[in-house]
């Protein structure tokens, strides 16, 4: 009798405990998805082993030019990354990046209209403009100032050495494209220490943004 | 299990302590930190955009960069909380070696370092922890010191405010005016078995280049001695004092005035500004790189 009231009694602070530590963990999240498809043991790598060292596509970024500074930000595997800035202000970010890792990146390209310098370009939210050489390598212009505006952004894609990133491989790219109509050369690894195409090319200091 | 970003990113505070201190500086630092929180609010900041699917878009990239171990973020958030936590049980030994003093309990002396070397060698692991996360988290060599220091000139925000604060909660207020001497001297005459024995430095020494004790000494050493120059210029600058930090600090730390030694301790123990400022970083860069090759 005295067992079954403690456990009556028990009951209700059991169920309190359990509902406090149900409310206490975190609420659903849009990102969970994400999260678990890239955690754990087999989970695909959000960067392929295969991209581009980001050092290599720092000779084929603008230099600084007027009262216009090119300062380096990032330079991870695949990724490079600099700020365009005037008188201490960001005016837009300048990127290059290899889309081996992201090929949802390259896809979106398939569908465009316009061309920049001949490479075919998209115009992406209100703040980027980008286009894609060789069929891999995606060159970005993102602005950060109102005052950057779409046609600074264009301006500013055509300033980056595009025909020497074009020297770069794009076999493994080719490789998995059937389309594709250009001669492979698919042991020509492309330089890890390239020299530098021009004298005014930028030497990468990575440095966060402002 | 692997942390989430996002929800790191979610859980800073607004307020607080920390933030508070952080605030403190605003003095001298003026209008470089708005203590940016939340994984969305930062992507709407940090682009600009406010098209909600590019900004699940950015978000989802930038999570799918940080669980890539190989790209560095995780271990530069390991390494900026590691050097906040490690801190703290820094600042129970301030104080317990001041409650020595003033009990007489001498032993106390005996397993604690006193509080000036303590709050040395303090300084000196966190500015080589910044060293590190930021070589981690821009991708270059762990030991690229030269490329920290021309990137240092450049510092803004968040990271601007982190520094600030490293010199003014771990420089000038325990050590005064003249605190990069005093620790570049002390640790000069420090030896390595010294430093295997300070808890800051043990919470982050696996992240530390060099091959022993030894030579992350050296590492420590010359990072501190090429920064110094930097850091005195910060100081004279902007002004800062040891009177002007604790004027402002004063305000929410009741009585702290007169009790310097306990102050720094109290820093220690209750401001996490390197972890706060640390993930605002942290966040800032993935963000940028997700839309960069979104």
């Amino acid at each position: 009798m005295n067992v079954s009231r403690w456990v009556k009694r028990l009951v209700p602070v059991l169920l309190s405990v359990v509902l406090l530590l149900t409310a206490c963990s975190a609420a659903p999240s849009k990102y969970d998805q994400v999260q678990q498809e890239t955690t754990g043991f087999n989970a695909e790598k959000a960067v392929n082993r295969q991209a581009e060292k980001g050092g290599t596509f720092n000779q084929f970024f603008p230099g600084s030019q007027g009262s216009y500074e090119v300062v380096p930000a990032q330079e991870k595997q695949g990724f490079a990354e600099y700020k365009l800035k005037r008188d201490g202000e960001t005016l837009a970010m300048l990127a290059i990046s290899d889309t081996l890792s992201l090929p949802a990146a390259a896809a979106k390209y398939e569908g465009a209209t316009e061309a920049i310098a001949g490479y075919p370009a998209v115009n992406q939210g209100d703040t980027a403009t980008s286009l894609l050489v060789n069929g891999r390598y995606q060159v970005k212009v993102l602005s950060r100032s109102p005052s950057f505006t779409q046609a600074d952004r264009e301006a500013w894609l055509q300033k980056f050495d595009l025909l020497g990133l074009a020297q770069l491989d794009a076999a493994s790219m080719l490789q998995k494209s059937p389309a594709a109509s250009e001669p492979v050369v698919q042991d020509t690894p492309a330089p890890a220490t390239p020299e530098p195409s021009s004298p005014t090319a930028p030497v990468l200091v990575p440095q966060p943004a402002v | 299990m692997s942390k989430k970003i996002y929800e790191v990113v979610d859980r800073l505070p607004k307020g607080g302590l920390t933030v508070m201190a952080l605030r403190s500086l605003d003095t001298f630092v003026p209008g470089q930190w708005d203590n940016l929180v939340g994984f969305d609010n930062t992507i709407r900041a940090v682009t600009g955009e406010t098209n909600e699917a590019m900004v699940t878009a950015v978000g989802e990239r930038a999570v799918a960069l940080f669980n890539d171990r190989s790209q560095g973020y995780q271990r530069a958030l390991w390494l900026y909380e590691s050097v906040d936590a490690a801190s703290g049980l820094l600042g129970a030994a301030a104080i317990a070696n001041r409650i020595g003093q003033d009990t007489f309990l001498s032993f106390l002396k005996n397993v604690t370092p006193k509080p000036e070397k303590a709050q040395t060698i303090d300084l000196c692991v966190k500015l080589v922890t910044e060293v590190v996360a930021f070589c981690q988290i821009n991708g270059i060599p762990g030991d690229s010191l030269g490329d920290f220091l021309k990137a240092l000139g450049d510092y803004g925000q968040e990271s601007l405010m982190r520094m600030a604060a490293l010199v003014a909660f771990d420089g000038v207020i325990p050590l005064g005016a003249d605190f990069s001497s005093k620790a570049l001297a002390a640790i000069k005459g420090m030896g390595p078995s010294e430093l295997e024995k300070n808890q800051t430095f043990k919470g982050v020494e696996k992240e530390i280049p060099g091959k022993d004790a030894k030579g992350k000494l050296a590492f420590i050493t010359e990072s501190f001695e090429a920064t110094q120059g930097w850091m005195d210029r910060f100081v004279s600058d902007r002004g800062i004092t040891q009177e002007g930090l604790v004027e402002n600090l004063s305000q929410f730390v009741e009585g702290s005035k007169s009790k310097l030694d306990y102050l720094g301790a109290f820093l220690d123990i209750s401001v996490k500004y390197y972890e706060h400022t640390g993930v605002q970083t942290l966040a800032r860069r993935l963000i940028e790189r997700a839309v960069a090759e979104l």
